[in-house]
């Protein structure tokens, strides 16, 4: 008998208990801070507060935290100049985890529970798309430095910014120029392709390989690998024995190491080779194939290290001075983040205000120059730039095409293996 | 043709290096009818620590086998003792399952305060070399792999055949009742079965960050793959677990040269179920016991 | 028997009172976006006690159906624009039944094998849905994924439609709990769970209601899944198809307590708030990841059983030993067979002895 009342009180209870914590938490922080709407237009002193989402553990988190650090320089940077019209900044990053349902709870708090004033983006399309909905929902704006897979465009989001020069699987099509440019005797005949299976990197092989076909350079081979492929050599091996002059792999950044490291071992060393990511990370790539075998691999980039694009030199010594290392091991999703704050700056000093609205119709209209180079957008928020080429000389990755950035000539063919 | 047998060359090659791993999980589910969930994060957790004594010493990954072994031994014994003894019995199969995955996430965390979630990979001076044998390639790393799984599984069989511990192991595995009544301690055979079946997980991983790049989430695929292997050989036979490998490797190598390498995968977990189908224990698992 | 039957509505009530109550209370979008993450855990935990807990079939696989459910609403949405917005939720019942009829076969087939290999053919099944997920591109937009228009609701009362759709599915989830339990069918189940080869043997139609239980709990999962695809706006072959979900739900339910009403729910309560709620607050923290595995760890030492069984269990026990010198209450259970539920007991012993037709 008594147990049963006991029992029958207990679950309410502990429910109870449960919910009211919650409406507790949930009125505390709606007392404690004003209305959103109250904090945009509140006087000039007050903090700007900017909220991310960053993927710091799970699948994504190596450019999570890239992308962390980037924001943050450029919050620490702006400050030291006296913030944006007075106001100093301070960056709310929070972990997802890499998960589609903890990116939509931290938006949802960041917005409505911390009243921060600007959304910055996530690091993947995979999580950029329902991240986009919660902030387009409460009319933030959301520049997002990564994540610009075609699903994303496809959403139409007028508040949505692709803080890039060109959507990611446009980042070959500078591959594609600079082999159609070469003379007809030395264009390659024959291409393979290996393109990892997500929105990015195989997405990016494709348009290459459309652009080939139409060029007359025959497709001797082309396959997709899922993701969780940890080993290629069943693929390399069947590339090696149609020997391409030309391999094209649409990759991520494991996949590409283990693509080169194939290759090695299979000895096959084609006259061109281009990887579409992986290969343009300064600290990685070398580390993980061996500097020797880095010679004459093509890559896309859109900052490097030495550009003159604006702002970069200063980014470039900042970086350095905060997170130390050399110029050549600054990772570009870093440049990328900072490059979402400097277009923050530039409308704030245009228009004199920073709210969301403002910086939505200012971004629509006109062009931007960031030390990404000059970025404007589509109304779905899809850049209207190029990438650039670059590629590994002399255990250097250096912009080589188009020739107004090049600061060296493309090498080609390719040097063997380790040389 | 080419094709098909450089798939099947390689198929056999990494098939040691699974077999030695799944070996060590059919092994601790052989003695205590655990399901190992951690078995691909004490994978991991060797290939850091081999990565880390080339790193900082200079020691060659198969040198430092000895050194990872032991470690894994004690950390397979600890977590028999912290986590898997207080179970109750009648509760241990099912619970079994979520405290070994817990603890594969605790190692996973472990993992990725010390080392970052950055992949490693371990790159001594004979990472790349390669024969060139008849046409086919075959990468120098991956046969000292293929010979030392060879040599581990040999040295596990003879332990097992020819100690007493291995007879009192087999007995406790053929028959628990009676195995008791003749004075085996089974709490001490569980733990340090237990412990073997890590130890193998660890000569498994120094092998596995010589082959490929890892990080500390790296074991989920492992994972899949290490119990489809041991559910195709049958849960408790390590001659079903060997076998299992073998099919599953080749079959995904082929797979992946000849046809396409998104359905390789798909090959092997068509297998599994349609063997399942026909003996729902597995190749060998029916006669599971006394098979060890 | 009877008071047991007695209380649980009353308690079913206030609980659906409250939470019905909840979103009219203005609460602030980031209270409602979490709750909306927690009653689809709620519901799913649920489904899955169904299977998981009643039957004793420790399912890993029902991510595939939720992943099932997505995809086929990510689907209609590439073959029908969107108006009212609530198109989604009219066509949830029927992709809840077609995830059942495809459940029926998977169950025929995988229920051949029990406990640990059938955890393990199970998660291989959700494996293969999510290869299939990632291949079957014309399909499924393969890895590209296929995004789905946000939902043309106001924005001050968004989550409201996705939250009254998902209590009542907890509703239906938990009725049908605590109605097999007091049917035949629960006995059944519970007869399976015990000793399914004594079962047969006794003459308990064990096929049919094993059929039964995992095409419901599948058919749930998958609506759960649909009604996901809407709210996240994205599918993706990783996202829908995860593992991870599948654990989560196992993990609630045995926190809560398996094979009771309200353990799962519970669970799903305590475990989805706190993690999203932590996850938050301190996810930046490395040590995330330790503390999660510490904390499982802990419960399932400390209360393998769950949290409901154990408070049933040590109140049996200290009025057992209040009432050492008085005569038994009719319905405790017999000492040395701890019970997650009496019924269960009673079920177990109502098999061995051959009434399992009550």
């Amino acid at each position: 008998m008594l147990h049963h009342n006991r029992l029958r009180r207990g679950l309410p209870v502990a429910c109870a208990t449960a919910v009211a914590l919650v409406l507790a938490a949930g009125c505390a922080s709606r007392a404690s801070t004003a209305p959103a709407g109250g904090n945009k237009n509140a006087s000039t002193s007050k903090t700007l507060v900017i909220g991310a989402s960053v993927s710091l553990t799970g699948d994504f988190s190596d450019s999570g935290k890239a992308v962390q650090r980037g924001y943050q320089l450029w919050a620490d940077t702006v400050n030291a100049k006296g913030g944006i019209l007075g106001r100093k900044v301070k960056m709310d990053i929070v972990n997802d985890a890499s998960s589609p349902n903890q990116v939509v709870t931290n938006y949802q708090n960041l917005i409505n529970k911390d009243h921060v004033d600007l959304t910055f983006g996530p690091f993947s399309t995979l999580l950029t798309i329902p991240a986009a909905q919660v902030a387009k929902r409460y009319g933030y704006a959301f520049l997002a430095p990564a994540g610009g897979g075609p699903k994303v465009f496809e959403q139409n989001l007028n508040n949505f910014f692709f803080v890039q020069p060109a959507p990611t699987t446009q980042a070959g099509d500078v591959f594609a120029a600079y082999i159609l440019s070469l003379p007809a005797a030395q264009r390659p005949k024959t291409a393979a392709y290996a393109e990892l299976d997500d929105p990015f990197s195989a997405p990016i092989a494709e348009n290459i390989r459309q652009k080939f076909e139409a060029a007359g350079i025959k497709t001797v081979y082309k396959q997709v690998y899922p993701s969780e492929t940890a080993d290629l050599s069943p693929v390399m091996g069947a590339i090696a024995a149609k020997h391409p002059d030309v391999i094209v792999g649409g990759t991520q950044n494991q996949d590409a190491y283990a693509q080169v490291k194939s290759l090695v071992q299979l000895k096959y060393n084609p006259k061109f080779m281009f990887l579409s990511n992986g290969a343009n990370s300064p600290l990685e790539f070398p580390d993980k194939v061996g500097a020797a075998n880095t010679a004459g691999i093509f890559s896309a980039s859109d900052w490097f290290p030495g550009s003159t694009a604006a702002g970069s030199a200063a980014f470039t010594t900042a970086y350095i001075n905060k997170y130390g290392g050399t110029a050549q091991k600054v990772d570009d999703s870093s440049a990328e983040a900072f490059a979402a704050g400097q277009l923050v700056e530039a409308v704030a000093s245009q228009t004199h205000k920073v709210d969301n609205a403002t910086i939505i119709s200012t971004l629509h209209s006109g062009s931007w120059p960031t030390l990404l180079g000059n970025l404007s957008w589509s109304a779905n928020g899809a850049p209207n730039g190029e990438f650039n080429l670059v590629q590994w000389e002399s255990g250097k990755l250096v912009p080589v095409f188009p020739t107004k950035i090049a600061q060296a000539a493309p090498v080609a063919p390719k040097p063997n293996w380790g040389g | 043709m080419h094709a098909l047998v450089q798939g099947i060359i390689l198929g056999i090659l990494t098939a040691g290096v699974y077999a030695l791993m799944a070996s060590g999980q059919t092994l601790i589910f052989g003695i205590m009818k655990v399901v190992n969930l951690a078995q691909g994060a004490m994978v991991i957790l060797a290939a850091y620590l081999s990565y880390q004594l080339f790193a900082s010493f200079g020691i060659d990954p198969f040198l430092a086998i000895p050194i990872t072994t032991a470690a894994l031994f004690v950390v397979g014994v600890l977590v028999e003792l912290l986590f898997l003894r207080p179970l109750r019995k009648e509760d241990r199969s099912e619970l079994s399952l979520l405290v070994t995955f817990a603890v594969a996430l605790l190692l996973e965390g472990i993992m990725s305060v010390v080392w970052s979630t950055n992949v490693r990979s371990i790159n001594t001076t004979y990472a790349d070399a390669s024969w060139t044998v008849f046409g086919y390639q075959i990468t120098l790393v991956r046969l000292w792999a293929f010979l030392l799984s060879l040599a581990a599984l040999g040295g596990l069989y003879l332990l097992l055949n020819r100690t007493r511990f291995g007879r009192a192991v087999r007995a406790s595995v053929q028959n628990p009742e009676s195995a008791r009544l003749l004075g085996v301690q089974a709490s001490r055979i569980s733990a340090i079965g237990f412990g073997i079946g890590a130890a193998t997980a660890a000569a498994a991983g120094s092998v596995f960050g010589l082959l490929y790049p890892f990080n500390s989430g790296s074991h989920y695929d492992l994972i899949s793959k290490l119990l489809s292997i041991v559910l195709l050989g049958g849960l408790g036979s390590i001659g079903g677990a060997v076998v299992g490998a073998g099919i599953i490797s080749v079959s995904s190598a082929v797979v992946a040269s000849t046809v396409s390498p998104i359905w390789s995968d798909m090959t092997f977990f068509i297998v599994l179920l349609l063997v399942l189908l026909v003996r729902p224990r597995g190749l060998f698992g029916a006669s599971a016991r006394g098979a060890i | 028997m009877n008071r047991l039957k007695r209380m649980g509505p009353t308690r079913a009530v206030v609980f659906f009172a409250v939470l019905a109550a909840l979103p009219s209370m203005n609460l602030a979008h980031w209270v409602l976006n979490m709750l909306v993450f927690t009653l689809m855990y709620a519901v799913m935990s649920s489904a899955w006690n169904l299977v998981g807990g009643m039957a004793g079939y420790p399912s890993l696989g029902h991510a595939a159906f939720f992943g099932i459910g997505a995809y086929t609403v990510g689907i209609w949405f590439q073959h029908h624009g969107i108006h009212s917005g609530y198109e989604p939720f009219l066509i949830l019942p029927f992709v809840g039944l077609a995830a059942a009829l495809v459940g029926i076969p998977v169950a025929a087939i995988s229920m051949r094998t029990r406990s640990d290999v059938f955890a393990i053919v199970t998660i291989t099944l959700l494996f293969v849905v999510q290869t299939l997920a990632f291949n079957l591109r014309s399909l499924t937009g393969g890895a590209q994924g296929l995004s789905i228009p946000a939902a043309p609701f106001s924005t001050a009362t968004y989550e409201r439609p996705f939250y009254d759709v998902l209590l009542v599915l907890l509703a239906v989830a938990m009725g049908l709990t605590w109605g097999a339990m007091r049917s035949k069918i629960g006995l059944s189940l519970a007869a399976v769970r015990a000793d399914e080869d004594k079962a047969v043997g006794i003459g308990v139609r064990v096929q049919g209601v094993k059929l039964l239980a995992f095409a419901v709990s599948v058919g749930l999962t998958a609506m759960v899944g649909g009604l996901w695809a809407y709210y996240e706006g994205f599918v993706y072959p990783q996202f829908a198809v995860d593992p991870l979900i599948t654990i989560a739900i196992v993990l609630m339910t045995f926190l809560g307590g398996r094979g009771t009403v309200w353990g799962p729910v519970l669970g799903a309560f305590i475990l989805e708030l706190a993690q999203q709620y932590f996850a938050y607050s301190l996810g930046g923290s490395q040590f995330y990841l330790i503390a999660y595995a510490l904390v499982f760890l802990v419960v399932m030492l400390l209360m393998p059983r769950g949290i409901v069984p154990s408070i049933q269990e040590r109140l049996r026990m200290r009025r057992r030993r209040r009432a050492a010198a008085a005569p038994p209450a009719e319905d405790s259970a017999p000492p040395g067979l701890p019970s997650p539920h009496p019924v269960t007991a009673a079920a177990g012993l109502g098999a061995a002895s051959g009434q399992g037709g009550h």
